[in-house]
């Protein structure tokens, strides 16, 4: 081949096609191929030890569907991941905002923020949920010294009490990565700008309300598409501290999903209910990139 | 020369599945004893047998069925397991646990106890050697029943209830009755009531016994002693875990439980004064205990029956199984080791083994899992005030009714 004439080894119209093929080919052994799998259980009829029995049809499907449980795990996964990427945000950005100012110890400040980001979750949850003991947990302690509370509440006990403090929890594990992302978003904003308004004679919420929000706009973005992702999905939260309990009255859908599976041998359903799950996540971020892109088009 | 490199791969892959006297054991984690107890049986073993291979994998309780299940349908499960013994049904109804008899002489027989071999055995053959046993008794405190002036612990229920509410008075700190309210076996600590009313868990007619009187009575008796403030308060938050740390505390009067807790009293709380009893009786007199074994199985997929099954026999003998008696405080359930002084001299033990003939075991269905957790799920709805006892346990009992008809 002569240099400087436009060619390649392969076809024009292939070039794209063999550039993504090893990503796909990669994609599929990893997502597709369990995924197959997944699908083909959950048509089977499926013994405990994961053995194919027979083809069942949509029954599967149809039995996840009818479980009161299932609905209920649902319409609490909802909230769980609303009021944790929702909280994130909110708490994030202000975080990010500050340890994007210039401040005397700011290394040690943002180190701080990220510290709960290199302990693992489950640790995390492990020492909350000794930490919502009854009547010997911090919490108890710590909110009856600052005489907020005059008897111990026992805080596990029920779910009107157990599962906000498991969004909590989410929320500060959550916090970390969130302004990770969110710095990077206000650094790459120009100091310029700032200044061209000030001398405009714009406040400080002006300048925020018109210059940082919008220009965050896609950090934000990204923040909550791979939150929701991540939080959809987390298990081990709820898992340490309640296992779903008590009455499943604080099951997500993944708790429910670990249960089915693993603890009542129901893996036909199980397979049933983790497809309906991925189908529901990428429905989800389909129709938030879909509003997203549109919004953009808009501008 | 890559076809040399090839052969000299397949020759090591040869050699490698010819030297097939590896023999993979997975364990549960009963303590921080069981996996180095282990490892010194399986050093021990191999010292007599040439060339064998002992590998011990200690995998925690709460994740064992879930490790088991994904090696099995992975195609790479281990050659002998210890397994909850309520979950053996499923394990012979799929064909993956190996019969042993073939194996067993009388002589071998006669080294267990007759009741802890029994729920191993199902349709005449025997799939399971009772690795682990125990049997539940009442545990109190006799420093807070003096100072309630108690004599002595309660023989019926009703004279609990009472002894709770005494013990309750003497400070807002302490609880009558430890009740369990929450995870693994919360439906156990129901049913040592719900028998002594004379409940049965399965009537005989196939169906469940919860939506019956004695499930009524007995439910209504632990939401009684909530309300009444006799137990400590948010029992659903409380596992028995949880419960026993409070009775170690000294701030629980009474608590159901099993023999190791005395292990766990003599370790962590030395000058705690307690005292074991049997779990009262109700208004007729019935009693009952709950017994618990697990087993250690062999799989049919195990690459060596043999060698197999002489490290199994080399488990069970008297002092192999004495040491992991003791370390762990469980009942034993070889008769040699029940013979010896360390075992007859305990009077914690006496107590458990005393209620053994009413011993009862969680009952041989698929799907009991499922089950355990639907009671659990009702009791806890009861225990929470969310719903009465009568609806809560005809609404369990239909849902399990649905699990036995299959």
């Amino acid at each position: 081949m002569r240099p400087g004439r436009t060619g390649s080894v392969v076809p024009r119209g292939l070039a794209p096609i063999a550039l993504v093929l090893p990503g796909f080919v990669l994609a599929a052994l990893i997502i597709l191929w369990p995924v197959l799998q997944l699908g083909q259980i959950s048509v089977s009829e499926v013994n405990r030890f994961g053995q194919i029995r027979g083809f069942v049809g949509l029954e599967n499907y149809a039995a996840v569907l009818a479980d009161p449980d299932f609905l209920a795990s649902l319409l609490r996964t909802g909230i769980w991941t609303v009021g944790i990427v929702g909280g994130a945000i909110v708490v994030g950005l202000p975080v990010a905002i500050i340890l994007h100012q210039d401040f005397y110890g700011r290394g040690i400040a943002r180190v701080i923020v990220m510290l709960p980001w290199a302990v693992s979750i489950t640790m995390t949850a492990i020492v909350w949920r000794w930490a919502m003991n009854g009547e010997s947990g911090m919490l108890n302690s710590g909110l009856r010294g600052l005489g907020v509370l005059d008897t111990n509440v026992t805080w596990l006990a029920q779910a009107s009490t157990a599962f906000p403090m498991q969004i909590l929890i989410g929320i500060l594990v959550t916090v970390p990565f969130t302004v990770t992302i969110l710095l990077g978003g206000l650094s790459s904003i120009s100091d310029d700008l700032y200044e061209a308004a000030r001398l405009e004679g714009a406040s400080t919420w002006q300048s925020f309300r018109r210059i940082t929000v919008p220009l965050m706009k896609p950090f934000l973005n990204i923040a909550v598409v791979l939150n929701t992702i991540y939080v959809f999905n987390s298990f081990p939260i709820i898992w340490a501290t309640t296992q779903g309990g008590p009455a499943n009255s604080t099951d997500i859908l993944v708790t429910y999903l670990y249960k089915l599976g693993f603890q009542f041998g129901r893996l036909g359903e199980a397979s049933a209910l983790s497809l309906l799950m991925f189908a529901l996540l990428l429905a989800l971020l389909v129709l938030y990139v879909a509003l997203i892109s549109r919004g953009e088009a808009d501008r | 020369m890559r076809s040399g490199v090839l052969a000299a791969a397949a020759t090591f892959a040869l050699t490698g599945a010819a030297s097939a006297q590896d023999l993979r054991v997975t364990v549960a984690e009963y303590s921080s004893a069981t996996g180095p107890y282990f490892e010194d049986v399986a050093r021990a073993f191999e010292e007599q047998h040439e060339g064998a291979n002992v590998q011990i994998e200690v995998v925690p309780w709460d994740v064992l069925l879930q490790k088991l299940t994904t090696d099995i349908s992975g195609g790479s499960a281990p050659d002998l397991s210890i397994i909850g013994t309520r979950w053996l049904v499923d394990f012979v109804n799929e064909g993956i646990a190996a019969p042993l008899d073939e194996y067993m002489d009388d002589a071998f027989r006669s080294r267990f106890i007759e009741v802890f071999l029994e729920p191993s055995i199902m349709d005449g053959s025997t799939y399971g050697l009772p690795i682990a046993a125990s049997a539940r008794a009442m545990y109190y405190n006799r420093a807070l029943f003096d100072e309630a002036g108690l004599d002595g612990p309660p023989d019926t229920w009703s004279e609990l209830m009472e002894d709770a509410d005494a013990i309750s008075a003497l400070g807002d700190d302490i609880a009558g009755f430890g009740l369990q309210g929450n995870q693994i076996e919360t439906d156990v600590y129901f049913y040592y009531a719900f028998w002594a009313y004379g409940g049965e868990l399965v009537e005989e007619d196939g169906t469940s016994g919860l939506d019956t009187e004695a499930g009524y009575q007995a439910a209504q008796l632990y939401r009684d002693l909530i309300t009444a403030g006799a137990t400590q308060p948010g029992v659903t938050g409380y596992s028995r875990e949880d419960v026993q740390n409070l009775f170690k505390q000294g701030r629980v009067g009474m608590m159901i439980t099993a023999p190791f807790l005395s292990n766990q009293i003599a370790e962590e709380a030395p000058d705690l004064d307690y005292g074991v009893a049997a779990i009262p009786a109700g208004p007729d007199g019935d009693r009952g205990t709950y017994g618990v074994t697990d087993s250690i199985i062999m799989f049919e997929g195990a690459q060596d029956k043999d060698v197999a099954w002489d490290f199994l026999d080399f488990l069970f003998q008297t002092e192999q199984r004495a040491e992991f008696t003791q370390n762990e405080g469980f009942l034993p359930v070889n008769q040699e080791v029940a013979e010896m002084p360390a075992f007859t001299d305990n009077a914690d033990l006496a107590e458990f083994t005393a209620l053994l003939p009413d011993a009862r075991f969680a009952p041989v269905i698929p799907g009991w899992e499922e089950i355990a957790a639907i009671t659990s799920n009702a009791l806890q709805r009861v225990y929470l005030g969310d719903q009465e006892p009568k609806a809560a346990l005809d609404a369990a009992a239909s849902e399990i009714n649905a699990i036995l008809e299959n």
